[in-house]
């Protein structure tokens, strides 16, 4: 049928660019894009990156960084609406609130939110000034009051050895706080493997990270009706208690997908979509919400640039079904703290030590890369600017690839 | 249109350069270089990617 009214359901990356690729595809129909946060799209990575460390060129203390061009895909824009249902057969929308938006196709992209310590017995609720005893980190907002917190130079517990866990562990740390990071296995390898995790594991000693392991964490509040800089305690499973002014979390995230349970489109609790992004011939999903099919499985990738990929894909496969070109993900995904700056494609964790290695300009700088079992290669540049076009020829042809001159372009 | 660089912004992903090949690139040193700033029609659809695509959003499009 012919598309008249298209909503998409999200207005992050994953929203926008879906938005700006129907806009591209040719679609010229009415676009409608919902939006839980009061925002425009901004850039999430650079939250734990640039804003939270305070860097970047211009002087403004980083708080800028995440601040993208105005949209230009000129969709009515629900800013700061939740949605609260769907209903597939009648082709319906449902918003809080009692609102609806009937579509003739519909773009999933609501995103995940950070997961959170399961809250114990008698935890408080968040007060009223917005003071809660765990921070974590998602949103603009979050990001703010993370940076005013950390300004006060605290001691602070990072409960998560991931990517983002790191980040703010390095971040506080360059603000001068005292910091314990909580993980359970060397930070960073269950995302990257055992080798650039050492390197960064080593380089956060060197700076005086503190790394505690003891099994999962619980949060135990400080005395009710204890002020703003009361603080809070992590206790582990071994019984290892941790205190600290300010606990912060990262450990994952979760699909927004509670809007859905009543849709028929869950299974097993999770977004499936096809090559191209469907979940129906009229429903596509991009972004943090989906899990799509990689060659390493069905899975959910939250990163950025999955998220722009599986949007561009999905887009072209509402408009044109099974002419569209199909999704071929290759990650991309970039690190930075304790001085080091990672930039990796291909699949990762990575096994073992790299098979090729070549140094930069300082010892600190050099590009890796991995065969792995499946015949893919995966490459990381470290404190090492390298295009990404050509990080990609490494890891898909190999070292090879480096000597061969650009494709010249016209 | 015309493209526009905030250069100290730019962190040399080159992920604007992989959206728009024929209108940016990154040197040798992983510096960005804009080859064709004003751009229109088909590049302008590219143009847009690029600048949407940047992380920390070091690209914009402005009146030409």
């Amino acid at each position: 049928m012919t598309m008249r009214r298209i909503v998409v359901v999200g207005n992050g990356i994953a929203g926008l660019t879906a938005c700006d690729s129907l806009r591209s595809a040719g679609f010229d129909g009415e676009l409608t894009v919902v939006g839980a946060e009061r925002h425009h799209p901004y850039s999430r990575p650079a939250l734990s990156k640039a804003l939270l460390h305070g860097v970047n060129g211009n002087g403004d203390d980083g708080l800028q960084a995440h601040e993208l061009p105005e949209p230009t895909h000129e969709a009515t824009e629900l800013l700061g609406v939740n949605v609260s249902g769907l209903d597939v057969e009648a082709r319906v929308v449902r918003l809080d609130g009692g609102g609806e938006l009937p579509y003739d196709g519909l773009v999933i992209a609501s995103g995940s939110r950070a997961k959170r310590l399961a809250p114990t017995e008698g935890a408080r609720e968040p007060r009223d000034d917005g003071f809660a005893p765990e921070l974590t980190l998602r949103t603009i907002e979050d990001a703010i009051t993370l940076k005013q917190r950390v300004a006060a130079r605290p001691s602070v517990i990072v409960v998560g050895g991931g990517p983002l866990g790191m980040e703010v562990a390095s971040g506080c740390l360059q603000a001068g706080c005292d910091v314990t990071l909580v993980s359970d296995v060397q930070p960073l390898s269950r995302q990257l493997g055992d080798h650039l995790s050492g390197m960064f594991t080593a380089a956060a000693a060197r700076r005086g990270l503190r790394v505690v392991g003891g099994g999962k964490a619980r949060l135990i509040d400080f005395d009710e009706g204890a002020g703003f800089d009361a603080g809070a305690r992590v206790v582990l499973a071994d019984g290892t208690q941790l205190e600290a002014d300010l606990v912060v979390t990262a450990i994952g995230d979760e699909p927004n997908t509670g809007w859905l349970a009543g849709s028929t489109l869950l299974v097993d609790g999770s977004l499936r979509v096809d090559t191209r992004g469907r979940l129906r011939p009229e429903i596509v999903a991009a972004g943090d919400v989906a899990s799509f099919p990689t060659r390493r499985g069905v899975q959910r990738v939250p990163l950025w640039t999955s998220a722009i990929d599986q949007a561009k894909v999905a887009a072209v496969g509402l408009l044109r079904g099974d002419a569209a070109p199909e999704l071929n993900f290759q990650p991309y995904f970039w690190t930075e703290g304790f001085g080091l700056s990672l930039k990796s494609v291909g699949f990762t964790p990575v096994a073992g030590a790299p098979d090729y290695r070549e140094p930069g300009k300082d010892p600190e700088s050099m590009l890796l890369r991995w065969e792995n079992g499946d015949g893919s290669g995966t490459a990381a540049a470290v404190n090492y600017r390298i295009p990404i076009p050509k990080l990609r020829r490494l890891a898909d042809v190999g070292p090879g690839a480096l000597r061969l001159a650009a494709p010249v372009s016209v | 249109m015309r493209i526009e660089l905030d250069r100290p912004r730019c962190e040399g992903h080159g992920l604007c350069e992989e959206a728009a090949p024929r209108l940016m690139h990154l040197d040798d040193d992983g510096e960005l270089l804009i080859d064709v700033p004003e751009v229109d029609g088909a590049d302008l659809d590219a143009a847009k990617a690029a600048v949407r695509v940047c992380p920390v959003a070091a690209l914009r499009l402005a009146a030409a």
